[in-house]
């Protein structure tokens, strides 16, 4: 019995592993905690393009404050801050974020949408 | 057949109307530029005024669709449809001018001018203060009403044409101003030519009259002498007295052309300047066919009798003249000064000389020219300086000639 436990348990582990390796940088990285926000991603995706307006301008934006993020630079709402703060410092490399940023752009944009 | 004559004395020289075509051309130029620059700035303040006029109606339009846009970004992605007009095209593109989404009909847009025409639209940009969707110029297209077009053109047409009529008639009044003083002058001279012309016309035929009756057969050789020099200079005064006739008198009646023997009509012509060419021992060479022209005699007379006249006057002493007649020219060549290349284009002017140091009026060859024009002749002169000049007259056009071709 404990034997066949093991061995569901390593099948289990080796499924999830294997899930982990098929998502992509911004899947693993952005999601998670955004998850939890009321605003989506797409939300501030929305704000980001209202405020920056161009693709190169959007994502240069993005990823200084990803870098260094601070109340000044955000574009959320006073009241969304107060209540979740700024959030913290990525962890990640410039090669990781640019590769994250770019997928976020690509899965809101609005060019290949609008109809 | 009567061929109508020139009514007109040709007051001016060709140095005059050079100078005259000048300044018409200048103030043609210069009237034209002006009107053209007036009217670009016209059209130009016509094209702004209805760009003020659409700049309100299409501001309008932004507005709405500013509106629109905002909308769409607030519910996007759940609404995707971009907000379309029947009063108008549209188009958005980001702040690096990249396009986002476009409905216009011409795509060839300016980001730095507010509005403009492209083609047969209007165009007319918005730059957004809050980028909806991403978008900070927002370009409406509208199709532009062509009327205030036409109307400008057919102003400016209207206007300009008025205008260069009334630039035109004074020009003309500045011609006539400028030209009165040369005319004046021109008209006094050929005045007193006329008026001496008259008074020469009775001396000169008692004189010669005179000559021919004079029965020289009971006259010692000095006083045949005497007589032959008489004879000679009261045939030059005569020659000159016809041209003077001719170019005062005759010249504004009809022609009465006639078939003439060119032939013997040049033959009497040397016999009748023998004597005057004996004074400078000339010796006269001819080579004539037979050939007839149609025309006025005492006009070809005039063209026959100043070459002939001419090639005397320019010769040197014991010099030749060799006269060729064919079926269609004829070529009097002398063996005397000749005339310098650049001057021989103004040789038929009226009072101008081969030189100075010769006497005359400078009016023989303005004559011959006047009669070759009036029967669409051809005369060409070649000359060299110190060898002499051959002057060849063609007549196979108009005037046809008769006789053998040899």
């Amino acid at each position: 019995m404990i034997k066949k436990i093991m061995i569901i348990n390593l099948m289990l582990n080796i499924a999830l592993y294997a899930e982990a390796q098929t998502e992509n940088i911004y899947e693993r990285t952005c999601l998670p905690c955004h998850h939890y926000l009321p605003s989506s991603l797409g939300d501030i995706y929305m704000r980001y393009l209202k405020t920056f307006s161009g693709e190169e301008t959007f994502k240069a934006s993005l990823k200084a404050f990803l870098k260094e993020p601070l109340e000044q630079t955000s574009v959320m709402s006073n009241l969304f801050i107060d209540r979740f703060s700024v959030k913290d410092k990525s962890l990640l490399n410039d090669k990781q974020l640019e590769e994250a940023i770019d997928i976020y752009w690509d899965l809101y944009n609005v060019r290949n949408k609008l109809k | 057949m009567l061929v109508s004559k020139n009514k007109d004395i040709n007051l001016l020289r060709s140095s005059e109307k050079s100078s005259l075509l000048r300044f018409l051309s200048l103030y043609a130029v210069l009237a034209i530029m002006i009107l053209l620059l007036l009217g670009i700035f016209y059209y130009k303040s016509q094209e702004e005024l209805m760009f003020s006029n659409k700049r309100i109606e299409l501001s309008n339009y932004a507005n709405e669709q500013v509106k629109e846009l905002k909308l769409l970004h607030h519910y996007f992605p759940s609404r995707t449809e971009y907000p379309r007009s029947y009063n108008f095209e549209s188009a958005i593109y980001d702040i690096e001018r990249v396009k986002i989404f476009s409905t216009l009909k011409n795509s060839d847009i300016n980001f730095d001018k507010e509005i403009y025409r492209r083609g047969d639209t209007i165009h007319f940009v918005k730059y957004l203060d809050d980028y909806y969707l991403g978008a900070k110029y927002l370009f409406l297209e509208v199709k532009e009403d062509k009327e205030w077009y036409a109307k400008t053109i057919t102003n400016i047409i209207i206007l300009g044409l008025l205008t260069l009529i009334i630039m035109a008639i004074f020009g003309l009044v500045f011609v006539k101003i400028l030209l009165r003083p040369m005319r004046n002058s021109i008209r006094l001279l050929d005045n007193f030519i006329k008026d001496t012309t008259h008074e020469l016309n009775t001396p000169i035929s008692a004189i010669l009259a005179n000559i021919e009756m004079m029965d020289t057969d009971v006259m010692i050789d000095k006083n045949k002498k005497k007589l032959h020099r008489i004879n000679i200079a009261a045939k030059t005064v005569s020659h000159l007295y016809q041209d003077l006739t001719f170019l005062t008198l005759n010249h504004n009646q009809q022609s009465k052309n006639e078939w003439i023997d060119l032939k013997k009509l040049f033959e009497d012509r040397v016999e009748y300047f023998t004597i005057l060419a004996g004074s400078k021992k000339l010796t006269f060479y001819l080579n004539l066919n037979y050939s007839a022209i149609y025309m006025d005699v005492v006009k070809v007379t005039r063209v026959i009798d100043n070459l002939i006249s001419n090639a005397i006057k320019y010769n040197k002493r014991s010099g030749t003249i060799t006269i060729i007649l064919r079926k269609e020219y004829f070529i009097i060549k002398d063996s005397g000064i000749g005339i310098e290349a650049s001057k021989v284009s103004a040789i038929f002017e009226r009072y101008s000389r081969f030189n100075s140091s010769e006497g005359g009026f400078g009016i023989g060859l303005n004559i011959v020219k006047s009669i070759i024009d009036e029967y669409n002749l051809k005369i060409s002169v070649e000359s060299i300086l110190g060898e002499g000049t051959d002057i060849r007259v063609d007549f196979s056009k108009s005037s046809m000639g008769r006789g053998d071709s040899k």
